[in-house]
């Protein structure tokens, strides 16, 4: 038991260091830290109708993260979930341009698929480009994010803008108010049974299948899988299209969801946060369906902050951040620091 | 003896190494206990045991990079406050690794200055000429700007005992010179020491062959499970089996005398008589070649034929195409020309799943990179073998899984107390059973056992040996490529010997160790000299 | 013609600093992903220190400090708490571009843009067309063959490209590895100080959020395509820069028929092709671990 219950009291240990970091920085800048913390939390869990928004954040999250954790178990650090999170939008959004007219139970899931497709096709060319050239997927996912965000600068003030729209943002046309799975604030049993589905079938697929297994096995070592015969690029290119089918669906769950339409660099954090939930859940799928739900509540209160208490957004992107500098850090590596010091 | 007097004689010359009560632990692992030892200057000591006997742990204490628990270290009498390679080799002492510990893109000269006393800015040339000097009065026929990967591996060891020489090291100690090297290298290197020790240099040398150690040393000191059980003794004074009993210790008495003497490199080179069913090939090569790639030149024509039901050992340097041809037979390294025929069918560009599905199996040359995931639950690692051949989506139950490979592991006899801890965890024996557990099962018509028993101790060494006999016994051919010539002769039914990625001689018993050494180098010479020029 | 020259030293320029500071890191042995970090903090601290103490020096120094702040935290995280570099790296860039933020509301009370009334020093009009270059444009060529020197031709970096090559080679011989690697983020920082300050006062004197828009994460891939280089690197970043210079000129040109936000996705396409062609070169590894729990 204790070998299960280490990994989470190291995690948690390094959360609080990460949160120390954050209180310094807040220090730095003439903040103060435990009000800080202290509306962050109050915007996170406390404020009207948290569960709604939490939800409303959380979910889609959730879906991207499981994504990441399919690719990071294997081995694969798709950084890109950001950019297949907005191909798989702008995917949908062409198709609900295409479909428009057609009923809600035609349109929605060609637009969820759409989705999906969007987003695995933008995680296939950095996987074929690293199995088959061997070029670092971490920088190509990483320059795949920028390109997908002058993409959606370019079809919601080209192809797909809204001759109406006056706001500062571009924007897409709305889709049509009958193929909303959710309100604009909220989240709805559309999207939380999709979730559900997605930690379902990704538990299955971790913990329950051959790929699961050899997957994760190629992620500790790809050579040891190698020579037991597994096909080690077949796994990694489908690790990476799952990764980015689900970041797709995230996408498009958005767009059908709580936006309604697309807008040029629209929660531009999501990648980043669903990478952060992948690696506080340890790679578990369960486990990052809480996780995820936390971040959601981190997320809404960011939105929050600024207009209820006039705390500056970056506030999140602070503890966020923080969070990735030491959520990889390992507890025995505190041992070692101390005879480094006797030295 | 008369203690006063050699306290006198210590105080006129200190000894080149004194260790007091020395203790290592790693974790749990008590890997050295209380070893105390004085090494007297100007000869050459032989540190003596089997693996994990602490060896090579002694030997980083003296050279700083391990730092003692208890216990204290002096060099030509000066304390050292341990662990700290610079105040060691401040004090002289220069410690040459078994895998040596050279920057592969590195020149020669680039080692050197690295390691050297000449800081400033410098030319490629400028370096390039006076380190070649400085090697040439070595005499080690080093080219100073050849870079470290393109080296042989004998060239290899010269470069990294160069590196030690540049601090005009006093105490040179060299951890397991010799395993890397073919007979005539050995002598080669043996002569090098002789050399040194007649310019003043205190030599120790780390070994685990008698044969060796009667040979070059004047002292042996023999450890066995990290506890010093004799020495330092003259060697002039032991014989063969004198240290082997040192050695092996009582649990001597239990092995038959041939592993014995294979165990410990004494020398006797008898071969159980093992009467060659007259079966169908298990493997055939013909004329089979690969393109080189980085670290390797490839195969070059290679034959090969190997029945069910014998062992046949690949002899060679290392790096002479013995990884390439394992790779080749794995269908991991695809063939240029010819032909590779598993149980009768043809597998030229077949992949290793349709190989393991003929019966191919492999223990492979790493075993902690190339034959498990040490991360990963030892189940896990056992499955693979089972899954690689089915679909991706294929559903598993982790649960039967885990089942069977505890199964698995007790008729292995692994040491484990859950199945779900990780591989890396278990000591190197104990990894290896696991090994053997998932690829040496009743289907199995060919194995591949790459350096199955290096770094293994002498328990589990018998249980690889006895697992390869069993398996042939039940007609599995089995190809065994190992640098151990002892362990060759002691179990092989015939010899290959590589050089070069190709297969240059054929030996059958009785043995003749000089004839099989030749065979190793004289074409080892030749590409040497070829990467000077 | 000489537009476009400006044009492409203005963009190359950071890079390059930047992809120096990466050079070094890569020859430890630390993959910097951390560089976009450091560089916008650089950019925010030139900026910020004009506009509050008149003065490019005081600027420049306190960018290089708040770089060097960041990299010892980044070595701490990675080198002593044994960190995951890429990930560590990430969270790091995503403290500079978050920290900048918050700092920027807590100096001028919100996230909008800072100008400052003059930014780093020009060549002057003695150069012609050129003349509106800063300083450090004109500083680089010497830069970047200290760099060379340093990494190529001391025992110093023959002992760092150890650490990065072989770690254990180099505590053999009584190099600690963790020593030199902080050195290596040390030396770093105040490169990718600079790398931003080109960026932000070299020619714009301004500083928004977010205003390095990946140039970091540019930078590093330079240092790959470039094989850890610093002439390598180098002429990488200036290809990077090539792309974006000309993309803008073919904005100009062709702006009624080709949507500029694609012209702008220009130089993260040319980055793809550029890590995809030096993999192909050097043969690089289709499998490699990346596991989380690796050393």
């Amino acid at each position: 038991m204790t070998g299960r219950l280490f990994p989470v009291i190291q995690t948690g240990a390094f959360i609080v260091l990460a949160l120390v970091l954050c209180s310094l920085i807040f220090a730095a800048v003439g903040l103060s830290a435990t009000g800080t913390l202290a509306a962050i939390i109050d915007g996170a869990f406390f404020r009207p109708n948290a569960l709604n928004h939490i939800l409303r954040w959380g979910l889609p999250l959730l879906i991207t993260a499981v994504g990441v954790v399919i690719s990071f178990r294997a081995g694969y650090f798709n950084i890109g979930a950001q950019g297949q999170f907005y191909l798989g939008a702008i995917c949908a959004a062409f198709a609900a341009e295409w479909l428009r007219g057609s009923p809600a139970f035609v349109a929605v899931p060609a637009c969820l698929l759409a989705g999906m497709a969007g987003g695995a096709l933008w995680a296939l060319w950095p996987a074929l480009l690293r199995v088959k050239a061997g070029a670092d997927e971490v920088i190509t996912t990483m320059m795949g994010n920028f390109i997908a965000a002058q993409l959606l600068v370019h079809v919601t003030s080209g192809p797909l803008k809204d001759p109406s729209g006056s706001g500062q943002q571009a924007s897409s046309r709305p889709v049509d108010a009958a193929w909303r799975i959710s309100e604009s604030s909220g989240s709805s049993p559309v999207i939380i049974i999709l979730a559900g589905l997605v930690v379902m079938l990704g538990w299955w697929l971790v913990n329950r299948t051959s790929f699961g297994i050899l997957s994760g096995l190629a992620g500790r070592n790809p050579v040891m899988v190698t020579w037991q015969g597994a096909k080690v690029q077949r796994i990694a290119v489908s690790a990476f299209v799952l990764s980015g089918a689900l970041a797709g669906l995230a996408g498009s769950v958005e767009l059908l969801g709580p936006n309604g339409r697309l807008a040029s660099g629209f929660l531009p954090d999501h990648g980043f946060t669903a990478i952060l939930i992948a690696l506080v859940a340890g790679m578990s799928i369960v486990a990052a369906g809480f996780i995820a739900l936390f971040f959601g509540a981190l997320t809404s209160s960011g939105l929050w902050l600024p207009i209820m208490t006039g705390l500056p957004s970056a506030a999140i992107d602070i503890i966020h951040a923080s969070i990735a500098l030491f959520i990889t850090a390992k507890a025995g590596a505190l041992r070692a620091l101390l005879t480094w010091f006797r030295r | 003896m008369n203690r006063d007097h050699l306290h006198q004689e210590a105080g006129a010359s200190a000894p080149a190494l004194t260790a007091e009560a020395v203790t290592v632990r790693y974790g749990d692992v008590t890997a050295l206990g209380e070893v105390s030892a004085r090494f007297e200057p100007g000869r050459i000591h032989a540190v003596l045991g089997q693996n994990g006997a602490g060896k090579t742990t002694f030997a980083r204490v003296a050279a700083g990079l391990v730092q003692p628990a208890e216990g204290s270290i002096a060099v030509f009498g000066q304390a050292l406050a341990g662990g700290n390679v610079a105040e060691a080799r401040g004090a002289g002492v220069e410690l040459v690794h078994q895998s040596f510990a050279l920057p592969p893109s590195f020149t020669v000269a680039e080692v050197l200055q690295f390691v050297g006393p000449r800081p400033g800015l410098f030319t490629r040339q400028g370096i390039e000429r006076y380190w070649q000097a400085w090697l040439d009065g070595l005499g080690l026929g080093l080219d100073a700007g050849a870079r470290i990967r393109d080296l042989p591996i004998e060239m290899q060891q010269s470069a990294e005992i160069a590196r030690a020489m540049v601090s005009d090291a006093r105490l040179l100690i060299l951890d397991e010179p010799t395993a890397v090297l073919s007979p005539e290298g050995t002598e080669r290197l043996f002569t090098r020491v002789r050399e040194l020790r007649g310019k003043g240099v205190t030599v120790m040398l780390v070994l685990h062959k008698i044969r060796e150690v009667l040979a070059i040393a004047d002292t042996v000191t023999v450890l066995r499970g990290g506890r010093l059980v004799a020495g330092p003794l003259e060697a002039r004074d032991l014989t063969a089996e004198s240290l082997a009993e040192l050695i092996i210790g009582e649990t001597a008495a239990r092995l038959d005398a041939a592993d014995r003497a294979a165990l410990v490199g004494a020398g006797a080179q008898q071969h159980d008589e093992h009467s060659r069913p007259d079966t169908p090939p298990a493997l055939v090569l013909r004329a089979v070649s690969t393109s080189p790639h980085s670290g390797g030149k490839g195969l070059n024509d290679v034959n090969l034929s190997i029945r069910g039901g014998e062992i046949v050992g690949i002899a060679g340097v290392e790096g002479n195409g013995q990884r390439e041809l394992v790779a080749a037979i794995a269908g991991l390294d695809p063939l240029t020309s010819g032909e590779i025929s598993l149980a009768d069918k043809r597998m030229d560009k077949a992949p290793l799943a349709a190989r393991r599905d003929a019966g191919l199996r492999v223990i492979p040359f790493e075993r902690n990179v190339e034959g498990l995931s040490l991360s990963s639950p030892l189940w896990e690692n056992w499955s693979a073998a089972q899954l690689v051949g089915g679909a991706l989506l294929a559903p598993v139950s982790p649960r039967a899984l885990r089942q069977s490979a505890e199964k698995a592991f007790r008729a292995w006899d692994v040491r484990f107390s859950d199945a779900g801890q990780p591989a890396g965890s278990l000591s190197g024996g104990n990894a290896q059973k696991v090994i053997l557990s998932r690829e040496m099962d009743s289907g199995a018509k060919l194995i591949l056992a790459a350096q199955p028993t290096r770094g293994l101790d002498i328990g589990a060494t018998m249980a690889v040996w006895k697992a390869l006999r069993e398996a042939r016994n039940d007609g599995a051919g089995i190809l065994l490529v190992s640098s151990d010539l002892d362990e060759l002769f002691d179990i092989c039914d015939r010899i290959v010997v590589m050089v070069s990625g190709q297969a240059v001689a054929e030996f059958t018993a009785p043995w003749d160790i000089q004839a099989v050494g030749r065979a190793m180098t004289a074409a080892g010479r030749q590409s040497a000299q070829e990467a000077r020029s | 013609m000489e537009d476009l020259i400006v044009a492409f030293l203005r963009s190359g320029t950071p890079l390059v600093y930047v992809a120096l500071a990466g050079v070094i890191a890569q020859r430890a042995g630390i993959w910097h992903l951390g560089l976009e970090g450091m560089m916008i903090t650089g950019a925010c601290a030139t900026i910020v220190g004009i506009v509050l103490a008149q003065s490019v020096v005081v600027g420049l120094v306190a960018g290089a400090l708040f770089c060097c702040l960041l990299a010892v935290l980044f070595w701490f995280v990675v080198e002593v708490l044994k960190a995951n570099q890429i990930i560590a790296g990430l969270g790091l860039t995503g403290l500079g571009l978050g920290g900048t933020a918050l700092a920027l509301t807590a100096i001028f009370g919100s996230e909008a843009a800072v100008s400052a009334p003059f930014g780093l020093p020009r060549i002057g009009p003695a150069f012609g067309a050129f003349g509106g270059l800063s300083v450090l444009v004109a500083a680089m060529p010497f830069v970047i063959l200290a760099c060379w020197l340093l990494l190529c031709r001391t025992r110093f970096g023959l002992r760092l490209a150890a650490c990065g090559e072989h770690p254990f080679a180099a505590r053999a011989t009584g190099v600690n590895p963790a020593k030199m690697r902080l050195v290596a983020l040390l030396l770093g920082g105040p490169l990718c100080a600079l790398g931003g300050a080109e960026l932000a006062a070299g020619s714009l004197q301004i500083f928004s959020v977010n205003m390095t828009a990946g140039r970091g994460f540019m930078s590093f891939a330079a240092v790959i395509f470039g094989a850890g280089h610093p002439v390598g690197a180098t002429l990488a970043a200036f290809f990077f820069a090539l792309v974006g210079a000309l993309g803008i000129r073919a904005q100009l040109a062709y702006g009624d028929r080709i949507p500029s936000s694609l012209l702008l996705a220009l130089p993260y396409v040319a980055t793809v092709i550029g890590l995809w062609i030096s993999a192909r070169i050097r043969g690089g590894n289709a499998v490699s671990s990346r596991e989380l729990g690796q050393q």
